[in-house]
């Protein structure tokens, strides 16, 4: 290794007879530190880690453990500070509070710009005012407001408002007036993370570097397992983390039967314990979720002429809302099964419904091309019509009540945005079947006749949506929903009678569960059990999926589905 | 069967399924009103919504041999007429691929008087 590094460049001669290695020894970014005889600076199998910066971020951790002694070993073993003298004594200073010091050490912190100089000492000056106010030390106090820090010409807002705290009688409106968390050496750490963030991260090393990097490093795993479906967080650092496919629901676990005719729509309540289901007999069902998961009957709800087409819960699920096919919407207690109240219009039906976030007022769409919003008293608030406005077959409102969306004609998603009151809308393609909502609030996937499943953001401005396909779909209305913990999957429905799971991120289909013996019509997800979700099928039942890890059910008890024939789905 | 998804046309001017009111086709899509169907007078159509199709059958009709299918209305299962698949004349190839209704299969909605 002879080449001579003073000036960078090794004799060409030289190099040819080396192999091209990291043994070549570069200048070192921290001069005057004695470097023992090592030569390799790059870690990792792609060379990519710098050794200095790694040793750094350990040292830091073991201090920020608590493991003093291992600690200053380490510096001097590997003979990599922490931090250089300077910043030691800096941060020293600062923990103290011996201001004026500090600010003689900043200043002599080299390769630092004007502007960063500027701010960290317009911190530290602050905090030194506050303090000598606090203290009652008024004249002092004025003193470095008028030489000290109106000399450094920044942030003259912030200036005149301490120059106000001079003024406040009492100490707490000091405190309550700028903010300020008092003096201390609580007070005094959270100024120097304040400064550190200021500052050059390669002067002072960001707090808790080490951790934040391995927490990086385990949300990357975890948006990469694709089957990853489970309330906890039970990540670990030994391995990998990667699911099983047993993590997905894929075994029926009950069939409920207790409708006539086909089943068309249903929906978990909000807090997971009642499922509610619309069908072709005119009637919807409230079925209670037991605590092992057993579904039961509770109320059968009837009252509609016409096939129920509809159903939406209440915020606070303490209401129901059916809606018939082109025909009234009918309100409901769910807690006993007696229909509160029928909202009519003389002219048309209504197709569907959706709840403001407060529970008391909510919205629907009909077949005379307006959106309506009444209240529970049976009064029309709003409506929203237009005459370039088309047939509204769904209408649906964001969990955060900023935005209503509908799907007017076939091939229009509007939305609406409810605060600013404008209004945008998305093109589809073809035509569109169903509507179904995030609870972020942000994302909306419809179901297209054209077979294929679409995934909008409506917040970014995106022209192209997230796809899905391999279902079938054609004649009739097929809904799709999110579901798992985090809304990592899309679930849709099919005409083939099997439901399809799709992974969201990349698009991959990853289970195909037969079972039903007609076309899927509608699935939903239970919003606070992630190993659970329903389908509705033509068959006339209702299929409720669960792991396949547990045992299926053999109750018996008085329910009008005791029957369970476990036709289990053999997954792809 | 499911829910069915009936297609809505915008444009105002719409012949629907006499039967069940559901959308057919628009106005603007006629081609010929000139046509002789099994029971009348018929239109022919470029585009038509929610029919299905039947299965294909060769036919002599007034115009010569054709393989045409029968289409139903979707929501109903009422024929409402047929769509040409091939045409084996010269002078009839421009029928293949569009559909016929017959006028007694068909109401008109919002069209100004």
């Amino acid at each position: 290794m002879g080449g001579d590094t003073a000036n960078g460049a090794p004799p060409p001669k030289r190099m040819k007879l080396h192999m091209p290695s990291i043994e070549e020894a570069f200048p070192h970014p921290m001069d005057g530190v004695a470097v023992p005889a090592v030569t390799i600076d790059a870690l990792g199998s792609k060379g990519q880690i710098k050794k200095i910066e790694f040793t750094r971020i350990i040292t830091q951790a073991l201090y920020s453990l608590g493991y003093n002694k291992s600690a200053s070993l380490l510096e001097t073993e590997s003979g990599i500070p922490l931090h250089s003298a300077i910043i030691s004594q800096f941060r020293m200073e600062i923990l103290q509070g011996l201001w004026d010091e500090s600010l003689k050490t900043l200043h002599n912190l080299s390769h630092l710009d004007p502007e960063t100089l500027k701010s960290a000492a317009f911190l530290i000056l602050q905090q030194k005012f506050l303090e000598q106010l606090h203290r009652g030390e008024t004249d002092m106090a004025l003193k470095t407001l008028r030489s000290q820090l109106s000399k450094l010409k920044i942030r003259m807002q912030r200036l005149h408002e301490l120059a106000s705290c001079i003024i406040c009688p009492t100490r707490e409106d000091i405190l309550a007036k700028v903010e300020w968390r008092g003096g201390g050496a609580e007070a005094n750490m959270s100024l120097l993370l304040h400064l550190q963030s200021l500052l050059p991260p390669d002067i002072m090393i960001p707090e808790k570097r080490l951790e934040g990097l391995i927490e990086q490093a385990l949300s990357v795993q975890r948006k990469a397992c694709m089957f990853h479906n489970s309330l906890d967080q039970a990540l670990t650092l030994y391995t990998d983390h990667c699911c099983g496919r047993d993590q997905i629901p894929t075994q029926t676990i009950q069939v409920l039967d207790a409708h006539e005719d086909e089943v068309w729509f249903l929906q978990f309540s909000h807090n997971g314990k009642h499922l509610a289901s619309a069908s072709k007999d005119c009637t919807a069902i409230i079925w209670n979720v037991g605590n092992d998961d057993f579904v039961m009957l509770k109320h059968t709800l009837t009252g509609h002429q016409k096939p129920v087409a509809f159903v939406a819960w209440s915020p606070d699920d303490i209401m129901l809302l059916t809606c018939g096919t082109e025909e009234v919407v009918r309100l409901w207690n769910a807690e006993s099964g007696d229909c509160l109240r029928t909202y009519t219009k003389p002219t048309s039906g209504f197709t569907s419904c959706a709840w403001f976030p407060d529970g008391r007022k909510f919205v629907t769409g009909g077949g005379d091309r307006c959106i309506d919003m009444w209240d529970l008293n049976g009064n029309e608030l709003d409506s929203w019509k237009g005459v370039r406005m088309p047939r509204i077959t769904d209408v649906a409102i964001t969990s955060d009540g900023v935005n209503m969306v509908s799907l007017a004609g076939n091939k229009d998603i509007r939305i609406h945005n409810l605060k600013e009151k404008s209004e945008h809308v998305i093109e589809e393609e073809g035509s569109i079947t169903s509507l179904s909502f995030s609870n972020d609030s942000k994302h909306l996937l419809v179901n297209l006749s054209s077979q294929e499943i679409h995934l909008w953001d409506i917040t970014a401005n995106e022209k192209l949506p997230y796809k899905f396909k391999g279902h079938r779909q054609g004649r009739y209305v097929i809904r799709s929903c999110f579901g798992g913990s985090d809304h990592a999957f899309i679930v849709s429905g099919s005409e083939d009678s099997q439901v399809y799971i799709w992974h969201r991120g990349n698009g991959e289909l990853l289970e195909v569960l037969p079972g039903h013996a007609g076309t899927v019509n509608c699935v939903s997800w239970n919003p606070t059990n992630p190993h659970m979700f329903a389908s509705a099928s033509d068959d006339s039942t209702i299929r409720i999926w669960g792991l396949s890890t547990k045992a299926p059910r053999v109750r018996a008890t008085g329910t009008s589905n005791g029957i369970h024939p476990l036709i289990n789905g053999v997954t792809r | 069967m499911g829910q069915i998804f009936q297609e809505r046309l915008p444009g105002p001017r719409i012949y629907c399924c006499s039967n069940c009111q559901a959308h057919a086709a628009d106005y603007d899509e006629v081609v010929s009103k000139a046509f002789q169907g099994r029971y009348g007078r018929a239109y022919l159509f470029n585009k038509v919504v929610n029919v299905r199709l039947g299965p294909k059958e060769d036919r002599q009709l007034i115009t010569g041999l054709h393989t045409v299918n029968d289409i139903y209305c979707s929501c109903c299962q009422q024929v409402l007429g047929w769509r040409y698949e091939k045409a084996y004349e010269e002078k009839e190839k421009y029928k293949e691929g569009k559909y016929i209704i017959e006028k007694n299969k068909m109401t008109k909605q919002n069209f100004l008087k």
